[in-house]
C-alpha cells in the first residue's frame, strides 16, 4: 500500500514536466505573442503605440529569445515559487492571482456543498421511490438541470433580477467593499451576493450527481444482500443507509479527482457572464491576450491540482473499498 | 457616547473654520477638500492654484458653471483601460481645442518660431498632485536622465523628437522656461504633445530619482529593484514611471483626477487633484465632480449594463447595433443615448495587398484600373440603406467634410455605381474570357476570385461584403470573405498571403494641416494596403521592400517634405496633394462615412455635448470636451 502511494507520487514528476511542455507549446502555437495581440487590440481601438517602449518590452520580457530558453527560464523559475511575470498586469504573477483565488474557493465551496446538500436527499428518494410521481417529477427536473446551459440561465437570471428587484447581479459583492481588507460587513456582503452564481453553477453537477447516485444505489438495491438483510427483518432505513448507499458511493469519492480543479476554475463562462471576480474569468483573458506566463502558471496550476485529486481519490478509494485494495494486490 | 458628541461638536467647528477661510480666501473651496485644509492638511486654494490658473469658459451652448459633488460611474472591460482617464482628463502640455486648435492648457504659453524653435513657459507654482513643485528640473530629468540613459532608452529619443535623424537641442531658460531647438522645422512636435496618448517629456522627478542609480546609487537601485521582483533597476523605472498606463497610484499626476487603485482591481476609484491647474469663471477649481469610479466588466455585458443604468457617462465598447436596446431602456433608467459622429475616414473600406505574393494579382492589384473598376462596382447606396439605415454618407476612404482639407472631389472619386465603365476598365486590362458561370479569367486562366480577409470580428463587415458582391459579380469577379482571428489576419497580411482585406479607413477623418500626414503614405505596417513598403519605412529603410511605384514614392517625398515644413500654407499644399493622389490612385476603397458612437448620459450629468464626435486623436474621445467641467445637478433629472 505504501509502496503504491510512492510509486504513484514519484510518477507524478514525469506527467508534471510532460504537461508543462505540453501547456507551453499550446501558449505559443497561436501567431504572435502577447506584444502583437496588444498593438493588435490598441490598433482596433484607434489608438497609437510607441514603436520605442514595444521594442524596449520585448527585450525586457525576454521574447525576442528562442523557445527553448523562454521554457527553460519558466519551468525554473517555478521550482524557486517564481511564476513568472503577467505583462498584461506589468505585476508578478502571484500577486494578480491571490485575491481571486479566495474569493474562488469560496464561490466553488459553497456551490460543493450546495450540490451536495441537495443531490443526496433527491437521488436516495429518486432510487427507493423508483417510477413514483415523485421520481418523474425529480428526474424531469434534473434533465432540465442538465439540458439548460449555464450561461443562458445565468443570464435569464440576471434579467430577471434586474427587471423585477432593479438589482444588478455582476459582482460578487456590494461596490463599496471591492478593494478593500476582509471584514464581516464584507464576508456577509460576498454571501448574500453568492446565492445566484451557486445556484447558476450549481444546478448542472447537481442534476448530474441525482442521476448518477440514483443510477448506482438502484444497481445496488437489486442485489441479493439487501434482499437478505431486508429478510432478516432489518429496519428499511438501516437497511439502506448501513450498505447498498456505501456501495453506491465510489463514484463520488473518484469525483473527488475532478474537483479539485473545478474548485480553482469550472465555470468559466459562467462567471464571465456574471462577470464574478473569481479565477475563471482572468484565465480565459490571459489565454485571449496571449500572456503566456500567467496563463501556462494557471495552467500548471490546475493540471497539479488534477494530478493530485487523482492520486488523493485513488487512495481513498483503496483505502475505503476492500474490493479494490485486495484486487490491487492478486497477481494474475 | 460623550467621545462621539465632542467629536461632533468639533468636526462641526472645524466645518464652520473651513468656510470661514474659504470665504476669506474669495472662491469657495471643493467641498470635500475643506476638511484637510482646515485642518492644515492641505494648503488653502489661493497656494494650490499656479499663477495663472488656466481659466475654462466654454462657449458651447447649454455649457454652465456647475456646483461641486458626485460619483461619476463608468465601465472598462480590462484593468489597463485605466489609462482611459488619462485620456478623459486630458491635461497636456498643450491641446486641441473643440474647433481643433492647439492651445496652451498646463504650459501658460508656447513661443513657436518657425516650427524650429519652441520655448515652453510654465505656470508660476504649477504643483504635481502630491503639492511638490512642477518646474523645468521635471523637464531636464526626462532629457538627462530618462532619454539620453542607454538602459532606459535603449532605443533613443521618440520617433516625433527627430527631425531627419538628429534630435533638439534642450536648454533651461529658468525655473518655468525651457527651449528645444531642432536645425530644421518639426511640425509634428505640438501636435505629439496634445495627443491623447501624449509624448510626455517631463516626468515627477521627485518621485522617479528615488528608483535611479544616478540618484541613490547602483547598488541601491537594483537592491529596490531585485526586492520589487523586477529584472533590473531599468524594469522597476520603467514600471513606476507610467504616466500613461495610470496604473501606480504613487506616481503623482497633473490630471483632473488620480487613480488612487493599483492594479489588479475590479474597481477602480479616482479622486479629484487638489492641485488641478484649472478654474471655471468664477475662479473655483476644477474639477466639478468629486469622484470618478471605474467598474472592470465583460465587454460584452457593458451594453447590457449601460441599459441598466448602471453607468452615467460611457461610450467606450457600446457600438451602433446597440442603439435600439439602449433606447428602448432609457425612461425607465434614466439616462439618455446621444449619436456622436465618429471621425474615420470611412467606416469600412477595402484594402487591396500591393504587396501580394501571388505575382498575377500583384500585377493587377497595382494596376490603377482593376482598383478604380472594382471601387465603381460598389452600390454604396444600397450598402448605406441596407446597413446604416441610410444614416451615413457614400464616400471614398479620405478626410471627412468636416476637415478644411476636405474637397467634393476627394470624397466622390470613383464611387459611382457603374458596372458599364467597371466593364469597359476590366476589359481595357485584357481580362476578356470569362468562364461558364460569367467569372473573368486572369491570362494564365485561373477564374477571378478574389479572396478578402476580415478579422472576424463584427457582422457588420460581413454584411457589407455580402452586398459588395453583389455588385462585383455584375463585372465578373467573384468575392470570397476569409474570416480569421486579429492576429492571423494581420499576419497573413504582412506576410503578402492574403491578397484584400477589410477593416475601417483613416483613423483621422478631421485633419487640419498642422496634423501629421503620416497614415497617407507608407510609414508602418500596419498600413493593409502596403505592408512591406509600410515595414520598409518603420524600421528606417531596412526590412520590407522599398516601394517601388512613382505614386508610392511620391507620398513618401510629400510626407518627408511635411515633417521639415515652416508654414501652413505649405503643409496645406501638402496634404491636398496627398489627399489627391489617394483620391485618383484608390489606394484603398471606401465605402460609408460618417458612422455614429452611442454615448449614454445619465439625466443629471450637465455639460456633455448634444452633438459632438467620437475621436481618438485629435479628441481624446471626451478629453477635448472638458470632463473637468462635467457636473452632477442635485435636482436631478433633465
Amino acid at each position: 500500500m505504501l509502496r503504491y502511494a510512492i510509486n504513484r507520487v514519484l510518477f507524478m514528476i514525469p506527467t508534471m514536466i510532460a504537461i508543462s511542455i505540453i501547456v507551453f507549446t499550446i501558449i505559443q502555437l497561436p501567431p504572435g505573442n502577447y506584444l502583437e495581440s496588444y498593438i493588435a487590440e490598441l490598433q482596433a481601438q484607434g489608438e497609437s503605440v510607441d514603436p520605442q517602449k514595444i521594442a524596449f518590452l520585448r527585450e525586457y520580457y525576454g521574447l525576442d529569445k528562442p523557445l527553448i530558453e523562454q521554457y527553460v527560464r519558466w519551468v525554473g523559475g517555478m521550482f524557486v515559487g517564481d511564476f513568472g511575470y503577467s505583462f498584461e498586469f506589468n505585476l508578478p504573477v502571484t500577486k494578480v492571482i491571490g485575491d481571486r483565488m479566495l474569493l474562488t474557493i469560496i464561490v466553488s465551496g459553497i456551490t460543493i456543498l450546495f450540490t451536495w446538500a441537495i443531490a443526496f436527499p433527491i437521488g436516495i428518494y429518486s432510487a427507493t421511490h423508483q417510477y413514483s410521481w415523485g421520481d418523474y417529477g425529480l428526474s424531469l427536473l434534473g434533465f432540465l438541470g442538465i439540458a439548460i446551459p449555464n450561461f443562458m440561465l445565468a443570464l435569464v437570471m440576471m434579467y430577471l433580477a434586474n427587471v423585477w428587484f432593479g438589482t444588478s447581479i455582476g459582482g460578487l459583492m456590494d461596490p463599496e467593499f471591492i478593494g478593500q481588507p476582509w471584514s464581516w460587513a464584507k464576508a456577509r456582503s460576498v454571501l448574500e451576493h453568492s446565492w445566484i452564481p451557486v445556484i447558476v453553477i450549481g444546478t448542472h453537477s447537481t442534476a448530474g450527481m441525482i442521476r448518477r447516485l440514483r443510477a448506482n444505489l438502484l444497481d445496488e438495491l437489486q442485489k441479493q444482500y439487501v434482499v437478505t438483510a431486508r429478510a432478516k427483518g432489518l429496519p428499511p432505513r438501516k437497511v439502506l443507509f448501513k450498505y447498498p448507499l456505501r456501495m453506491a458511493l465510489n463514484f463520488f469519492i473518484s469525483d473527488i479527482g475532478s474537483i479539485l480543479p473545478h474548485i480553482i476554475s469550472g465555470t468559466e463562462i459562467t462567471a464571465v457572464v456574471l462577470s464574478l471576480p473569481t479565477a475563471g474569468p482572468m484565465l480565459l483573458n490571459a489565454l485571449k491576450s496571449q500572456d503566456m506566463y500567467l496563463a501556462g502558471s494557471f495552467l500548471m496550476f490546475l493540471a497539479l491540482m488534477i494530478v493530485i485529486g487523482v492520486l488523493v481519490s485513488d487512495l481513498a478509494l483503496m483505502a475505503l473499498d476492500p474490493r479494490i485494495r485486495l484486487q490491487g494486490g492478486v497477481t494474475r | 457616547m460623550i467621545e462621539r458628541a465632542v467629536r461632533t461638536v468639533f468636526t462641526g467647528l472645524i466645518l464652520a473654520a473651513a468656510l470661514l477661510a474659504a470665504g476669506a480666501a474669495g472662491a469657495e473651496e471643493p467641498p470635500t477638500l475643506q476638511l484637510d485644509v482646515a485642518a492644515g492638511k492641505l494648503p488653502p486654494l489661493a497656494q494650490r492654484l499656479p499663477k495663472p490658473p488656466l481659466i475654462v469658459d466654454l462657449k458651447r451652448a447649454n455649457w454652465t458653471e456647475g456646483v461641486y459633488g458626485g460619483e461619476m460611474r463608468m465601465l472598462m472591460a480590462k484593468d489597463r483601460d485605466i489609462r482611459m482617464m488619462v485620456v478623459y482628463g486630458y491635461s497636456r502640455l498643450v491641446g486641441y481645442d473643440e474647433q481643433l486648435r492647439i492651445v496652451p492648457d498646463i504650459l501658460e504659453r508656447v513661443d513657436d518660431e518657425g516650427s524650429r524653435v519652441f520655448t515652453l513657459h510654465l505656470r508660476n507654482g504649477h504643483k504635481w498632485s502630491d503639492g511638490q513643485p512642477f518646474t523645468a528640473a521635471d523637464f531636464r530629468y526626462y532629457w538627462e536622465d530618462v532619454v539620453s540613459n542607454k538602459e532606459l532608452s535603449p532605443f533613443g529619443l521618440p520617433q516625433a523628437l527627430m527631425v531627419r535623424g538628429k534630435g533638439p537641442r534642450f536648454e533651461v531658460l529658468s525655473e518655468t522656461a525651457i527651449r528645444y531647438t531642432w536645425d530644421e522645422p518639426n511640425p509634428q512636435f505640438l501636435a505629439a504633445l496634445a495627443g491623447p496618448s501624449p509624448l510626455y517629456i517631463y516626468r515627477p522627478a521627485h518621485y522617479l530619482r528615488k528608483f535611479h542609480p544616478k540618484y541613490v546609487g547602483l547598488e541601491k537601485a537594483n537592491a529596490q529593484a531585485s526586492a520589487a521582483g523586477s529584472r533590473s533597476w531599468a524594469g522597476l523605472h520603467q514600471k513606476k514611471d507610467e504616466q500613461y498606463r495610470f496604473d501606480n497610484p504613487d506616481l503623482p499626476t497633473l490630471e483632473p483626477w488620480m487613480n488612487t487603485t493599483p492594479l489588479p482591481s475590479m474597481r477602480f476609484v479616482l479622486v479629484r487633484n487638489p492641485y488641478f491647474h484649472r478654474v471655471d469663471a468664477s475662479g473655483r477649481q476644477l474639477p466639478y465632480i468629486d469622484r470618478v469610479v471605474v467598474s472592470i466588466s465583460e465587454e460584452k455585458l457593458i451594453p447590457a449594463k449601460a441599459g441598466a443604468g448602471d453607468v452615467d457617462l460611457q461610450a467606450r465598447y457600446l457600438r451602433f447595433d446597440n442603439y435600439t436596446f439602449l433606447k428602448q431602456n432609457e425612461k425607465r433608467n434614466h439616462y439618455k443615448v446621444l449619436l456622436w459622429e465618429k471621425v474615420l475616414g470611412s467606416q469600412i473600406a477595402l484594402y487591396p495587398n500591393l504587396n501580394v505574393d501571388d505575382p498575377e494579382w500583384r500585377r493587377l492589384m497595382r494596376d490603377v484600373r482593376f482598383r478604380r473598376a472594382l471601387s465603381l462596382a460598389i452600390n454604396r447606396h444600397e450598402i448605406n440603406e441596407v446597413v446604416y439605415f441610410g444614416l451615413g454618407r457614400e464616400s471614398s476612404n479620405t478626410v471627412l467634410q468636416r476637415s478644411p482639407l476636405y474637397r467634393p472631389e476627394f470624397g466622390n472619386a470613383w464611387i459611382k455605381f457603374d458596372t458599364n465603365a467597371a466593364n469597359t476598365l476590366l476589359d481595357e486590362l485584357g481580362l476578356k474570357k470569362r468562364d461558364a458561370k460569367g467569372i473573368r479569367l486572369l491570362p494564365d486562366g485561373r477564374p477571378m476570385e478574389v479572396v478578402i480577409d476580415t478579422s472576424g470580428e463584427s457582422t457588420e463587415e460581413t454584411d457589407v461584403l455580402e452586398l459588395i458582391r453583389d455588385g462585383w459579380a455584375k463585372v465578373g469577379i467573384a468575392l470570397f470573405s476569409r474570416p480569421s482571428q486579429r492576429e492571423v489576419f494581420r499576419k497573413r497580411i504582412f506576410s503578402g498571403k492574403s491578397m484584400m482585406s477589410v477593416w475601417s479607413g483613416l483613423s483621422n477623418g478631421i485633419a487640419t494641416p498642422e496634423m501629421s500626414p503620416l497614415e497617407l503614405a507608407p510609414t508602418a505596417q500596419e498600413q493593409l494596403q502596403w505592408p512591406m513598403w509600410g515595414q520598409y519605412y518603420e524600421n528606417n529603410r531596412k526590412g520590407g521592400q522599398a516601394p517601388d511605384m512613382p505614386e508610392a514614392l511620391e507620398l513618401v517625398d510629400l510626407y518627408d517634405a511635411w515633417r521639415i515644413s515652416a508654414t501652413d500654407a505649405e503643409r496645406e499644399k501638402i496634404w491636398l496633394r496627398m489627399l489627391d493622389i489617394h483620391a485618383q490612385q484608390v489606394f484603398t476603397i471606401g465605402v460609408v462615412t460618417r458612422a455614429l458612437q452611442p454615448v449614454v448620459v445619465t439625466n443629471s450629468l450637465r455639460n456633455v455635448p448634444v452633438e459632438g464626435i467620437y475621436s481618438w486623436d485629435p479628441g481624446a474621445y471626451f478629453g477635448f470636451y472638458h470632463t473637468d467641467t462635467f457636473w452632477f445637478d442635485p435636482k436631478g433629472r433633465r
